[in-house]
């Protein structure tokens, strides 16, 4: 009952007509910047939060939020409509978003994205008030081991995103471990793959692979293959909005993204990435038009999206509770406390309960302007999809090395930037899956550094996989999900003789 | 990181956007009190990480106390990120050298950095300018661990040093150099130390409160809430003396010999004449005596360190030998 | 796929197969290279050199599998590509490339790409092509640094705002 009377009272703070148009200035200026790649949302409230420094605090948290989820949504947006992901965790939605926007579907692309992250994000907002004490204690228990078996299920799921052929599916696969390979090694301070170049010694950035494997290999691609045929783009084909059947393949997906992203979220090191996978692949599995996934499924929108949004909010469970900041995004949160000079935690709820309820029920006005925001600008944003074609692919590619060029502005980036283009090209131009290789960027890296802690721990005891109850539960279902496929197929001929 | 996150954003916060006004205002009016001086110095100041880091924050506000306390009419910031700072001060040492104008902040994680990336350049090229700041740091275990002091987790170490487990930052980094100056100063083997790199401050964390690990190695403030919650047990903090209004123990009191902090200071190019040198200490000097500074120590909770001249280039000189030894102890730096 | 189907009598060798697969082999070769130079400083559990040999098999054993694709000229039929707008936008990128590096600053650098990519795509009206790059990125450049305070490279044309 605590619980509802708090949220009621951050409520009445955050509908008082100033703090609405804070919201509004927030979301509008979060989603403006966001959808620029590589500039995430984390760096884009780093960027606009000197806005809100001179606001009260209940408006200043209010235009915060607003800021952060305004950038998640402006990650999307670009990704669905001129393929290139703003950041790591709107790839997934890239892959059928994109191919819908194509085929003249970019209005119910967009609201779906938009409506599936409102749907999630309230229900994981609602996730938040009432499950975070419990949710982390649970969290807290996972380890290195717990980590590294999460990893395994999140591989095995993403043969999702390879295609007809396993092999080319798997080549994609290994280059992108292989890409995640470069850098210093994080548990020993060892340079791999780095040849001596200094730039080298970070790592690929994800959003730089994206972007050169999305955005510049498209744009080579079809600039290869314009003497075929004049592919007009069709901005709208059939309704600008979602119809009913739309409706009725997107509400499903959209709880069961949630239902990924909101725990995976609450995880110390979880992130965004697992369950947008986690989620495309079960979606690809469920559906009924499986011919449709990798041509443009709503589906593959609808899940991904809402698992993205529904992550962001259980980011926040071990931020509030425990004072834990797990992403960049989170520090960005913990930031906006510290204008107040609070540090969020243990003693938060206690001493200060009206900012983190008031934070809570400004993430529930957020939602609210964002889906008033965006679905109106649903039509304006696929008309940008009828400029002329050589504008629009100059404006792409000028976009996508924007970001880089803010972000890291040296020549070796740049450089890896085209050359990412080019391998994008040539994947797209022999038939290789695009998407493999940057999970297995994202996915090598985390799956390699939790198994090797894991085993430092044990001093070199394999064992300690299988000793943990949540590792071994997590193996067995990587084992099933592994072999299921082959037992059904075996089940089906073994049936199919009987008859 | 997580914590160069944080600050940078309350960097983002408070000063980006009022900066140019109110630089600009400030500028105006002191043209009159101290005209020459402030004329002179239009300075660069590089941050060699990305926007958002802790060098970066640290360069934004200097940039602001600079200005703000009318040493300088107008700073510069630039971002070089790469290779924790090796990247920047490659360019810095080649492109800057002799450059009067040019400044650089650096910190304890660039001397760890350089050795590891086995660093063409290295900070003996710099000329040394100023510490700034500096943040002690913490050892802490889990609420319900039997280790209670400082000299328990010695014990342990002594028994069997696989089984402690150190959860901190980046391999090479502050934390990492402390779990083995720990070891040697408790007499057990530095190179056997179980030490577990997490790439974030919210990891570690995780992990030393789920008891996957003996004890978590970080700054203090990064654990403060925790600590004061009762969450985690802290047995020791790395200052000389006592903090004031602290009841965390120093090791030094637990007649453990670890002292370390993790310090940032400013460096100026290679080749400057002794004037230039002066030039830029004193203004260093004046902007730390700056009100704006203070306040800005303040609201950030830094801890004023401010060491000048040759002494900063002695304790530059000295820092970079212990960080290398111990690095070289351990293993991540070859000899 | 369309192995034994007697519509398809020219299943010839595909020979950018044999080089895709010959690639995948030299870059396992490359991981092993690498790996021997790391030493395991690593006192407990796994090494660093552990999962880069690991992976370096995994690539070794697609590279067979390629191989064998392409010898069956098993891939995908592809069309025919048209070098001359590929090569345009490669331009492009190494024009921007090379203007940050000198020092030409963000405005010429991301005009020549859109001119190029234009150029690509079949315009062949430059001079307005530039005149729109320009002001584009001009105001994309106003934007950063004014409201952003992210400093993009600066050139002539930069100094003059």
């Amino acid at each position: 009952m605590d619980t509802f009377a708090a949220l009621a009272h951050g409520m009445a703070v955050a509908v008082q007509p100033m703090n609405l148009l804070y919201a509004l200035i927030g979301v509008f200026l979060g989603t403006a910047v966001g959808v620029l790649p590589g500039i995430g949302p984390a760096l884009t409230v780093a960027l606009l939060l000197p806005v809100t420094y001179k606001l009260d605090p209940g408006g200043s948290l209010i235009m915060f939020a607003g800021i952060y989820y305004g950038g998640m949504y402006g990650g999307s947006t670009t990704a669905i409509l001129i393929n290139t992901p703003g950041e790591s965790a709107s790839m997934a939605t890239a892959l059928e978003g994109n191919k819908m926007a194509k085929a003249g579907r970019g209005g119910p692309a967009l609201a779906t994205s938009a409506i599936g992250s409102f749907v999630a994000g309230t229900i994981a907002t609602i996730g938040l008030a009432f499950l975070a004490p419990w949710l982390v204690d649970f969290a807290v228990r996972f380890g290195p081991e717990d980590y590294f078996a999460l990893m395994c299920v999140a591989f095995v799921t993403v043969s999702a995103t390879f295609g007809d052929s396993p092999i080319r599916g798997l080549t994609s696969l290994f280059i992108g471990l292989t890409l995640g390979l470069v850098g210093i090694d994080k548990l020993t301070g060892q340079a791999r793959l780095a040849f001596g170049v200094p730039e080298l010694l970070d790592g690929v950035e994800v959003t730089t692979l994206a972007v050169g494997l999305f955005a510049l290999g498209e744009a080579l691609y079809v600039a290869s293959r314009r003497h075929h045929s004049e592919e007009k783009l069709e901005p709208v084909r059939g309704s600008l909005w979602m119809t009913k059947e739309d409706w009725k393949r997107s509400w499903k997906p959209w709880l069961r993204g949630t239902m990924f992203g909101f725990p995976i979220g609450a995880l110390p090191a979880g992130g965004a990435e697992i369950p947008t996978f986690l989620s495309y692949s079960t979606e690809k599995r469920l559906t009924k038009y499986p011919e449709e996934f990798g041509k443009g499924a709503i589906e593959g929108v609808a899940g991904p999206e809402a698992a993205n949004n529904a992550s962001a909010a259980g980011t926040l469970v071990p931020l509030l509770t425990l004072g834990l900041p797990t992403s960049a995004t989170a520090a960005m949160m913990l930031a906006g406390f510290q204008q107040y000079g609070l540090n969020p935690g243990p003693l938060l709820f206690a001493e200060r309960p009206d900012l983190v309820w008031g934070l809570i029920a400004s993430l529930f006005i957020a939602n609210v302007m964002l889906l008033v925001l965006n679905l109106p600008l649903v039509g304006l944003w696929v008309r940008l999809l009828a400029i002329p074609q050589p504008w629009l692919y100059a404006g792409i590619l000028v976009f996508a090395t924007m970001g880089t060029i803010a972000a890291k502005p040296s020549i070796v980036e740049l450089s890896m930037l085209a050359g990412f283009g080019v391998l994008g090209f040539l994947m797209r131009r022999f038939d290789f899956p695009i998407a493999p290789v940057v999970v297995g960027l994202i996915l090598g890296p985390i799956a390699e550094s939790q198994l090797r802690r894991a085993l430092a721990i044990s001093l070199g005891d394999p064992m300690t996989l299988l000793q943990s109850p949540i590792s071994a539960t997590l193996l067995a279902l990587a084992l099933i999900a592994l072999l299921a496929p082959f037992v059904l197929k075996g089940m089906g001929r073994f049936k199919a003789n009987e008859d | 990181m997580i914590n160069d996150v944080r600050m940078s954003l309350e960097n983002a916060l408070m000063f980006q956007f009022p900066a140019r006004l109110f630089g600009a205002a400030v500028a105006l009016t002191l043209v009159a009190a101290t005209p020459s001086f402030a004329q002179q110095l239009e300075l660069k100041l590089m941050a060699p990480a990305a926007p958002g880091g802790g060098w970066d924050q640290t360069a934004r506000s200097m940039q602001q106390a600079l200005v703000a306390a009318g040493v300088a009419r107008s700073v510069q910031v630039t971002n070089v990120p790469g290779a924790g700072g090796s990247v920047g001060i490659a360019q810095f040492v080649n492109g800057a050298k002799g450059d009067g104008n040019q400044l650089m902040v650096n910190g304890f994680v660039m001397v760890g950095a350089l050795a590891m990336n086995k660093s063409p350049v290295t900070l003996e090229q710099v000329t040394p300018i100023a510490r700034l700041t500096e943040e002690i740091q913490v050892i802490v275990v889990p609420a319900n661990s039997p280790i209670k002091t400082a000299q328990d987790l010695a014990a342990a170490v002594k028994a069997d040093i696989a089984k402690v487990t150190f959860a901190g930052g980046s391999a090479g980094g502050v934390d990492h150099v402390m779990a083995a100056l720990f070891a040697g100063a408790v007499g057990a083997d530095a190179k056997k130390i179980n030490y577990i790199p997490f790439s974030g401050g919210g990891e570690s964390l995780a992990a030393i409160l789920g008891a996957k690990v003996t004890a978590g190695i970080s700054g203090l403030s990064e654990y403060d809430g925790q600590i004061k919650s009762g969450k985690l047990r802290a047995i020791g903090v790395t200052s000389e003396k006592r903090i004031p209004g602290s009841d965390i123990p120093t090791f030094k009191e637990q007649g453990i010999d670890l002292v370390i902090a993790n310090w940032r200071s400013v460096v100026a190019p290679p080749g400057i004449t002794p004037e230039q040198r002066k030039t830029l200490s004193d203004a260093v000097e004046k902007m730390v005596k700056s009100d704006a500074w203070k306040e800005i120590l303040k609201q950030k909770g830094w801890e004023d360190a401010y060491l000048g001249g040759d002494d900063f280039a002695d304790f530059l000189k000295k820092e970079t030998v212990r960080v290398t030894d111990v690095l070289r102890s351990v293993g991540l730096v070859k000899s | 796929m369309t192995a034994g189907d007697p519509v398809q009598p020219r299943r010839r060798v595909d020979r950018a197969g044999i080089v895709i697969a010959a690639l995948l082999a030299g870059l396992a070769a490359v991981l092993v290279w690498d790996a021997r130079g790391l030493q395991s400083t690593a006192m407990y559990g796994m090494g660093p050199e552990a999962m880069p040999v690991v992976i370096a098999s995994g690539l070794a054993l697609l590279a067979i599998g390629n191989f064998i694709e392409a010898l069956r000229g098993n891939l995908p039929a592809r069309e025919s590509a048209d070098p001359v707008p590929v090569v345009l936008i490669l331009v492009g990128l190494a024009l921007l490339i090379g203007i940050i590096g000198f020092g030409g600053g963000f405005i010429l650098a991301t005009s020549a790409l859109f001119v190029t990519t234009s150029a690509a795509f079949g315009r062949r009206a430059i001079v307005v092509d530039s005149i729109i790059a320009i002001v584009m990125s001009t105001l994309i450049y106003l934007a950063f640094d004014r409201l952003l305070t992210l400093s993009l490279p600066t050139g002539p044309l930069e100094r003059l705002l």
